[in-house]
């Protein structure tokens, strides 16, 4: 088996804009194209209508366009990130990154961003933590790095390029959402445009249209919500200083009334700080230019020159919604839950949402899965949701103690730490996002609910390939890799379940052993067998999102069941 | 969680934890406890233990 060719990147065929003009950022704008519905067009009826494009809305069109799927993608704005504000959500995590480069964006965000794996924690002057994410678990092991540093807007703008190349979906600009129903029939969206109102009807509604949502009180969404009285200022600085590309986090900054500090570098030579405030420091105050320039000679020195892109004042909650699925509703992204971003659980966790519904609303329409696969949304991405609050929950409680003892424990912590390893554990200024494991869902089986890592094989040819290849071949079908040598009746079981359900099957051999099957690769480093968590003679099956469904032994009854099971269908 | 006595020397042991007080003001006393809360659970490890000792510190 060869490697397949792919539609590519075409990374060649984009000009290469920079946002960061001087100071301050120059967002895109895209144009108000009358829709067909107020042209005189035929109403059509759209299987799936996305709401906000932001960097979870537009990944969920980007999943839908590259499986085929058409979809309507509704934005009041006209223009990506958010007019007013910065850079927002910056660090991307290993599993996005995968997404990104399965929707065929990584490419661009990979030039443009900036690599990172150490992060240093200090408290005064002293480094009281430090870690290399390469050094942990299998970070190395995948074709994306552990992590990297770009401005929301360039992927957004990224994913924007990337729909218009794919086709499928009708991105919709200065289109706002104003009223909603549904019922057992379907659901009808009201949109209002410069070009007068109309409505929408469809079977699917996702909502990402973030944390202002009106979808909430629509369907008479319930969540439980927590407000602390945390306040930052975040700056976005242009500043000609060499230092490496580590994030860099102080829990007591001296050039900051020793509260806390963030410091890291995005695109364009842009460095990220973000600077705790008292809880009853005046935003304006603070936030201001005079204030971060005062701050930052405070830190590298009177002689520092620098240039305010843009600063801000930040405050931050945490809340879940208690279900994700309201009917024909699905949240993802900040509608479904808010955390606080210590950690990198914001915008990565979006991204994950979507990844996690595409496929399986594609599966659906096409007729490959019954409708309760639907519901496993729900029970894999609030679980995922749940695990993002409580974990942020507790760095955001470390870096805004209440007074009294709470903030002796972690005196106590941060004094031990500089003395014990033991201590530096404890030390929690974020605990960087993992793809999340599922462990309650309805569709996956013992030895399912894991990601599996962008890691390398070898095509039949001997040529490089790699995870994200099989799952775009597979085009939205179940994955089934069988590991070790086939007998004549498990080769004939194989083809007869290609042909018959919706899934690829490939045989995975190691470096020199035969293969009895057509489509077959080679795994001389083991990395593909580890990536699944299986050993020696066993089968895999990965869905389009990356995630194992299941996994077992023998190419026998199990296997077929598990497939059913996976696509809801048993 | 053990409610037995496993302490090696109970009384010395009693008497060095008052003497590391000695001297000390209020706020460096809760200081001085959190640090040896700290330590000492790192001694016992075990999350399910650790989880009754806390609810058995509690006072009723």
């Amino acid at each position: 088996m060869n490697s397949p060719t792919t539609d590519g990147n075409a990374s060649a065929a984009h000009p290469s804009y920079a946002f960061t003009v001087g100071t301050g950022y120059q967002l895109p704008t895209y144009p108000f194209v009358k829709p067909p519905e107020l042209s005189g067009g035929k109403a059509h009826r759209y299987p799936v209508v996305i709401v906000g494009a932001g960097i979870t809305g537009l990944t969920m069109a980007c999943a839908l366009a590259k499986l085929g799927i058409e979809a309507v993608l509704l934005d009041e704005d006209d223009t990506v990130g958010v007019k007013g504000a910065s850079s927002r959500g910056i660090c991307y995590t290993q599993k996005s990154l995968e997404i990104f480069e399965r929707l065929g964006v990584y490419d661009r965000i990979a030039a443009k961003g900036v690599q990172w794996s150490i992060g240093r924690t200090f408290a005064g002057h002293d480094e009281v933590y430090a870690f290399d994410l390469r050094q942990q678990s299998n970070f190395g092991l995948s074709s994306q790095p552990p992590f990297i540093n770009i401005q929301q807007f360039y992927i957004e703008g990224f994913l924007v390029e990337r729909i218009g190349e794919l086709g499928h979906v009708d991105v919709r600009w200065r289109s706002r959402v104003v009223a909603f129903e549904q019922d057992a029939h379907g659901a009808t969206l009201s949109v209002e445009t410069p070009a007068g109102r109309y409505t929408l009807q469809t079977d699917h509604v996702i909502d990402a249209s973030g944390s202002h949502t009106p979808f909430h009180a629509w369907c008479g969404a319930a969540m439980t919500s927590r407000r602390g009285d945390d306040r930052w200022c975040i700056a976005d600085v242009r500043f000609k200083k060499p230092a490496p590309a580590e994030r860099h986090t102080w829990i007591e900054a001296p050039f900051n009334e020793n509260r806390a500090v963030w410091q890291h570098l995005m695109a364009d030579e842009v460095w990220r700080i973000d600077y705790q405030m008292a809880p009853d420091a005046d935003p304006e105050f603070v936030a201001s230019e005079a204030q971060v320039c005062a701050r930052l000679r405070a830190q590298f020195g009177e002689n520092v020159d620098c240039e305010i892109v843009w600063v801000g004042a930040y405050t931050y909650r945490s809340q879940c919604l208690d279900q994700l699925r309201y009917g024909r509703v699905f949240f993802m992204g900040d509608t479904a839950k808010i955390v606080s971003p210590f950690g990198a659980r914001g915008g990565n966790t979006g991204v994950a949402d979507a990844d996690n519904l595409a496929w399986k609303l594609a599966a659906v329409v096409r007729g490959w899965a019954s409708e309760r696969l639907l519901q496993s949304y729900n029970e894999e991405r609030l679980e995922a949701a749940q695990q993002n609050v409580l974990v942020t929950n507790r760095t955001a409680r470390f870096l805004r103690p209440h007074d009294g003892m709470e903030r002796t424990f972690r005196d106590a912590t941060i004094s031990l730490a500089r003395q014990y390893p033991f201590a530096r554990q404890l030390v929690n200024t974020g605990r960087m996002a993992v793809a999340n494991s599922y462990t309650h869902s309805s569709v996956c089986e013992a030895g399912g609910g894991l990601s599996v890592q962008n890691v390398r094989f070898c095509w039949g040819d001997g040529s490089t390939g790699f995870v994200v290849d099989l799952l775009n071949w597979a085009e939205g079908r179940l994955l089934v890799l069988v590991f070790g040598q086939l007998s004549q009746a498990a080769a004939t079981r194989l083809q007869q379940l290609s042909q018959g359900t919706p899934v690829r099957c490939v045989q995975v051999v190691d470096a020199h052993a035969g293969a009895q099957a057509r489509e077959h690769v080679r795994d001389p480093l083991g990395h593909l067998q580890g990536a699944c968590h299986v050993f020696g003679h066993a089968w895999a099956i990965v869905r389009p999102d990356g995630y194992l469904s299941a996994t077992g032994e023998a190419v026998d009854a199990q296997l077929v069941n598990s497939i059913e099971h996976a696509l809801a269908i048993a | 969680m053990k409610t037995t006595l496993h302490l090696t020397d109970a009384d010395r042991f009693y008497e060095q934890l008052l003497d590391a007080h000695q001297g000390l003001s209020a706020q460096q006393s809760e200081l001085l406890n959190a640090r040896l809360i700290l330590l000492l659970a790192n001694q016992v490890g075990d999350a399910k233990v650790l989880r009754e000792c806390i609810e058995a510190a509690r006072v009723e």
